[in-house]
C-alpha cells in the first residue's frame, strides 16, 4: 500500500472511519497514525463528515454498575488505617527521635514555680492531603501549625501559624506519636484559632517524654472513628526544645 | 423536529468545558461528562457489539481511555462527541474480532421475525424508534448536508455504507447480507465515500459563501469539513 499518495491515504482514512478497514490492514493503519500527521488530518476530516451519522441513534442508558466500575478502575479506594500508618511510619523513620526533647519535656513537666521556656513544636506540612486525596482535604503547604506547652505547664496550645485550609465535613485531629507503637489522640484542634488542651487531658506518654512527634490528620467530624488516624497525616513536627 | 443529540453548539461547548476540566484532574467534571454522554456512546457500542455484557465492558474501556486522554483533547480540532464516537467505534470494531465466530449480521428483511433460537431478534436489540440503518439515515435531519449527500447516492451505495457504519459490518459481511459479490460491495462503498466527500465539500463551500455575508453566531465554530 502506498500511503504517500494523498488519494490513497484519503481512501484508507475514509474506510477506517466508515469501519470497513479491518483486520491486519486496520492495525497497520492505526500504527501509522501517530507518525503521519497527513494521515491524521485525513482521518479527522472523515470523522467530521461521517460521525454525525451516529448522533441519530437513540441514547441507551447504561446501568449504574458501569460507572461504579469505571470509578474503581480510575480511582481505587485507598486503604484507610494502613496507609495512614505507612505515612506515619515513613515519617517517623525519616526524623530521628530527639533525646534532648525528651529531657526538656521532662524538665518542664516536673518543674513548678517560675516559668520555664515553653517547648514549641512546629508542625510542617507533610505533603499528604493534596487536592485529589479521597477526603478532599487541601491542608498541605503552605499551612503550618504550632503546638506549644504553656510556660505555666498547664496546657498544650495549638494554633495555625500560616493559614491552613480544611475541606468541609472534615476535622483536624492531633496525635502524640511515640517512637514505636500507636499514636495517641490528643483530640480535635481548630483550623483557624487556638485550641487549648489541658494538662489533665494529655496522656502520660506525652507528659513523661515518651513522645517523638506530634501529628495532625484529617478526620471525619468528631474525629477518627477507629482510635487511629484514618485520613492523611497532613502536618507533623518532632519535639524539640 | 431536531433530535436533541444533534444540537451541536451548546451541548458541544458544555462537553468540551467538562472535558478540559477532567483533563486537569477534576473528577466531578468527568462524572458530569459521563452523565451527559455515556448513553449516546452506549448506543453506538450496542449497534456494533450486540453482546450487552461486552458492550458494557467496552463502555468502561472508552471512559477509562477518555480520562487518561482528556488533557490532550483539542477543542479547536474536534468536537467532543466526534472524538468520543471514534474512540467507541474503534474499540467496538476491535472487539468484534475477539467475539464469537458468528458474524453479527442484521437481517433487514426479517426484522419483524422473532429471530434465532440463539438470541433475541434483531428488532429487540435495536433502539425504539429505529428499524434499521436506512431509517436511521432518514432521521439525521439536522445533519442536513450529510442527509442531502446521502440521498444523492444510489440505493445500493447508501445501504452498503449504512450497514458498514452503523452495524460495523465488514465488506465481506455486507456482501453476504446483500447477496452480492465482494468486489461489487467494495466498489459501492468506495464510490459512496468519494461521492460523499465531494458533495460535502461543495455544501461547505456554499455555506461559507453564505456565511461571509452575515455576522458570526456567538461562540461556537463548526470544525472544517474540507
Amino acid at each position: 500500500m502506498d500511503y504517500a499518495k494523498p488519494e490513497r491515504a484519503d481512501a484508507l482514512a475514509a474506510q477506517y472511519v466508515a469501519g470497513t478497514l479491518r483486520g491486519p490492514a486496520r492495525r497497520r493503519f492505526e500504527a501509522l497514525l501517530s507518525s503521519h500527521p497527513g494521515l491524521r488530518g485525513a482521518v479527522q476530516r472523515w470523522q467530521d463528515r461521517l460521525l454525525p451519522l451516529a448522533a441519530v441513534l437513540s441514547p441507551v442508558q447504561p446501568p449504574p454498575r458501569v460507572w461504579q466500575a469505571i470509578q474503581r478502575r480510575l480511582w481505587p479506594a485507598p486503604a484507610t488505617r494502613p496507609s495512614a500508618w505507612r505515612s506515619l511510619a515513613w515519617w517517623r523513620a525519616a526524623t530521628a527521635f530527639s533525646l534532648s526533647a525528651a529531657i526538656g519535656l521532662t524538665f518542664w513537666l516536673s518543674a513548678e514555680g517560675p516559668a520555664q521556656a515553653p517547648v514549641v513544636v512546629v508542625l510542617e506540612a507533610t505533603g499528604a492531603g493534596l487536592p485529589d486525596a479521597p477526603t478532599g482535604a487541601q491542608a498541605a503547604a503552605p499551612g503550618r501549625f504550632v503546638a506549644s506547652f504553656s510556660a505555666d505547664g498547664r496546657a498544650l496550645v495549638t494554633r495555625p501559624l500560616l493559614p491552613v485550609t480544611l475541606a468541609p465535613e472534615r476535622a483536624f485531629e492531633l496525635w502524640a506519636v511515640p517512637p514505636q507503637g500507636a499514636p495517641r489522640s490528643l483530640g480535635l484542634i481548630s483550623a483557624q484559632g487556638l485550641t487549648v488542651i489541658k494538662r489533665a487531658q494529655l496522656p502520660q506518654a506525652l507528659l513523661q517524654g515518651r513522645t517523638a512527634a506530634l501529628a495532625v490528620s484529617v478526620e471525619p467530624p468528631g474525629g477518627s472513628p477507629t482510635g487511629a488516624p484514618t485520613g492523611p497525616v497532613v502536618f507533623a513536627g518532632k519535639l524539640q526544645l | 423536529m431536531t433530535h436533541p443529540a444533534l444540537d451541536w453548539s451548546a451541548r458541544s461547548q458544555e462537553l468540551a468545558a467538562l472535558l478540559a476540566r477532567a483533563g486537569l484532574g477534576d473528577r466531578k467534571a468527568f462524572a458530569q461528562f459521563y452523565q451527559r454522554s455515556a448513553a449516546q456512546v452506549f448506543a453506538v457500542l450496542l449497534r456494533i457489539q450486540r453482546e450487552r455484557a461486552l458492550a458494557e465492558e467496552l463502555l468502561q474501556e472508552v471512559y477509562v481511555s477518555v480520562w487518561k486522554a482528556a488533557g490532550s483533547f483539542d477543542a479547536h480540532q474536534s468536537q467532543p462527541m466526534t472524538w468520543l464516537t471514534q474512540i467507541a467505534r474503534n474499540k467496538a470494531i476491535d472487539s468484534l474480532r475477539r467475539a464469537q465466530t458468528q458474524p453479527q449480521v442484521v437481517h433487514l428483511q426479517s426484522l419483524g421475525d422473532e429471530g434465532d433460537d440463539d438470541g433475541p431478534s434483531a428488532l429487540e436489540q435495536l433502539s425504539d424508534d429505529a428499524a434499521g440503518p436506512a431509517q436511521l439515515l432518514e432521521q439525521a435531519s439536522d445533519a442536513r448536508q450529510l442527509q442531502h449527500c446521502m440521498q444523492s447516492l444510489s440505493g445500493a451505495q447508501r445501504q452498503s455504507v449504512a450497514l458498514a457504519f452503523y452495524d460495523g459490518l465488514s465488506h465481506a459481511e455486507v456482501a453476504e447480507q446483500l447477496h452480492q459479490p465482494l468486489g461489487t460491495v467494495k466498489s459501492w462503498v468506495r464510490r459512496a465515500l468519494v461521492s460523499l466527500r465531494s458533495c460535502l465539500e461543495r455544501a461547505v463551500q456554499r455555506e461559507r459563501e453564505g456565511e461571509a455575508a452575515h455576522a458570526q453566531s456567538a461562540g461556537y465554530s463548526r470544525p472544517r469539513a474540507a
